[in-house]
């Protein structure tokens, strides 16, 4: 019973989402009165179950290549052989994000072609930081007592990695990756300028041909989307506070 | 057991341990003193390799330390420390099996065991077992600290202030379970602690460290009796040394037979120590005590004179 109401915030934001994606066209009336003067109101030119899909593809797929990337290059960095790497790895991450994701995309273009690998790079280099930051953060963050004990006890480094280590940093690390994957929600909207059609399709359609409407359902969607996946994560046993 | 031969330890330029030499026997409880800083700690985790000595060499049972892989090497010893870093994520139960699971014993054995060491440290099995560390208080987790380094049965127990930042209520009921302990199960025990009370109570050895090097080693009583320089002195307490060492002499050393006179009215056991004695006349301002057995029967007297007398009668 408890279980069912921890998740009924996250299934509410959910349900809203696919009301949102199902039924955009029965709105109609409401974005006729936004958008008066444009002889179609509701964006059509792919459906939004398919929009949201190729959204979510996108994100996840870079999601799953910074966690690979970030989560692995801190553990290395928090080694005893990776030390020297670690300012430099955090160093990366940070230039990662300084460098924005508009000129990454203007550089990928033209090495990969148009379409979704370019986006799903740019989104990758700029979710990285907040993985590596807060995987170090919580890496780093452990009572040296602890880490004093596993050693002394005989944990071999393996052992104290995964039995000690990821499991007392798993909350910040989650952390970070809820940030990261969040911002990349709203992020992966300007895939749509190089073909990667997704929820920004409508927006920057919207944009060109000077109609609100499409801009407001596509900035409707990614923002339940967002919500919906933040919620999600923010329900995760291990975020919660203890 | 355990035997340091010329041990250095540099960190960069600094030299933490220099050049010391050191021999527990087995079933030893040995005490590191010094002043904070000194290198007790540092000589400590050189034995389970926590720190790799740089100079000399250190044998456990004959054999060379780096002879052994690190893991195997220790868990074979046990370690307890201030912080007790205990795993927050782990129950008490768990935690205490840690070094059990690491060698790979049955689960019903580990499960036996932890209820052994939780029943042996005075830990109710039903009220602490499936509790986390950060709902013990100080005294239990220090105590859970203790059944995690005694877990696998290791020979040896390296204890860095494992009783630290305890009141001293706690922390003599803790001392005189370890006595007990080390009574019962022979362990060879290399402890360190800040408070000399403890270190003069606990130590079959005792050794003093200054500045990474060991100014006097030996039996509690011959620094008490014969410091080997005014550090000692200072450290074994001064002018308290006088207490100190009346603090380890048991009242049964300095008693006469009952004599013909009547008992005095105020007693005392036969195991107390004279500084208990002493106490009890200061507090009743009696001369004369009548000692008695563990069964409170009158088994002598000891009087004043007796209790400062030359030590050369006892
Ligand atoms: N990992 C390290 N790197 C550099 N110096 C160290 C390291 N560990 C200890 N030291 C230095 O070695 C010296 C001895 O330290 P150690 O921890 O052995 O002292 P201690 O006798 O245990 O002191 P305390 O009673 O305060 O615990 C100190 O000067 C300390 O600063
Ligand atoms: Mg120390």
């Amino acid at each position: 019973m408890i279980e069912w109401r921890r998740w009924a915030v996250p299934l509410g934001w959910l349900a809203l989402l696919l009301a949102a994606t199902l039924g955009m066209g029965q709105l109609d009336g409401l974005f006729r009165w936004i958008e008066a003067d444009s002889r179609q109101v509701i964006y059509a030119r792919a459906d939004f179950l398919t929009l949201l899909g190729r959204h979510l593809l996108v994100v996840s797929v870079a999601a799953v290549l910074a966690i690979l990337v970030g989560v692995g290059a801190a553990i290395a960095a928090t080694r005893a052989w990776g030390r020297d790497f670690l300012p430099l790895v955090s160093q990366l991450a940070s230039i990662g994000q300084t460098f924005p994701p508009v000129a990454v995309l203007a550089l990928a273009v033209p090495v990969l072609g148009f379409g979704t690998l370019p986006i799903i790079v740019a989104l990758f280099l700029y979710g990285l930081l907040p993985i590596v930051r807060n995987t170090l953060a919580g890496l780093e963050g452990i009572d040296p007592g602890v880490m004093e004990a596993a050693r002394g006890m005989g944990m071999s480094g393996g052992q104290i990695l995964h039995q000690v280590e990821l499991p007392l940093a798993a909350p910040v690390i989650l952390a970070g990756i809820r940030t990261s994957v969040t911002i990349n929600i709203a992020t992966a909207a300007i895939g749509a300028t190089v073909g990667a059609s997704n929820l920004g399709d409508p927006i920057i359609s919207g944009i060109v041909n000077g109609n609100t409407a499409y801009v407001v359902q596509g900035a409707l969607m990614i923002g339940l989307l967002a919500i919906s996946v933040d919620s999600l994560f923010s329900r995760l046993p291990l975020t919660g506070s203890r | 057991m355990i035997d340091l031969i010329h041990v250095t330890k540099r960190f960069g330029a600094a030299t933490a341990v220099d050049d010391i030499s050191l021999s527990v026997a087995r079933g030893e409880l040995c005490v590191l003193v010094g002043t904070s800083g000194c290198g007790k700690s540092t000589t400590l985790r050189m034995i389970n390799r926590l720190i790799e000595h740089s100079e000399g060499e250190i044998h456990i049972e004959g054999q060379q330390i780096r002879a052994f892989r690190q893991e195997t090497l220790r868990r074979r010893m046990g370690y307890a420390i201030q912080s007790t870093g205990l795993f927050p994520h782990w129950t008490v139960a768990r935690n205490i099996g840690l070094v059990p699971r690491l060698l790979k014993w049955p689960a019903a054995k580990i499960q036996a065991r932890v209820e052994e060491l939780m029943a042996l440290l005075g830990l109710a099995m039903e009220e602490f077992a499936g509790k986390y560390p950060h709902q013990l208080s100080g005294g239990q987790a220090q105590r859970v600290g203790v059944a995690r380094a005694l877990a696998a049965d290791p020979d040896i127990l390296l204890m860095d202030e494992p009783f630290g930042a305890l009141d001293p209520i706690t922390r003599e009921s803790l001392q005189e379970e370890l006595r007990e302990l080390q009574a019962r199960l022979h362990k060879t025990i290399v402890f360190v602690t800040h408070d000399m009370d403890e270190a003069l109570r606990l130590a079959d050895h005792l050794v003093v460290m200054h500045q990474g090097r060991i100014v006097q080693q030996g039996r509690p009583l011959e620094l008490l009796r014969e410091p080997a320089d005014g550090f000692v002195e200072s450290l074994l307490g001064g002018e308290d040394r006088g207490l100190k060492e009346a603090a380890l002499l048991p009242v049964s050393q300095r008693m006469l037979p009952l004599g013909p006179r009547r008992l005095a009215r105020e007693r005392i056991g036969q195991q107390a120590s004279l500084r208990e004695a002493l106490s009890v006349m200061l507090w009743r301002h009696s001369e004369r005590l009548t000692v008695v057995d563990d069964d409170d029967m009158p088994v002598g007297e000891l009087s004043l004179r007796r209790l400062v007398g030359a030590r050369s009668d006892d």
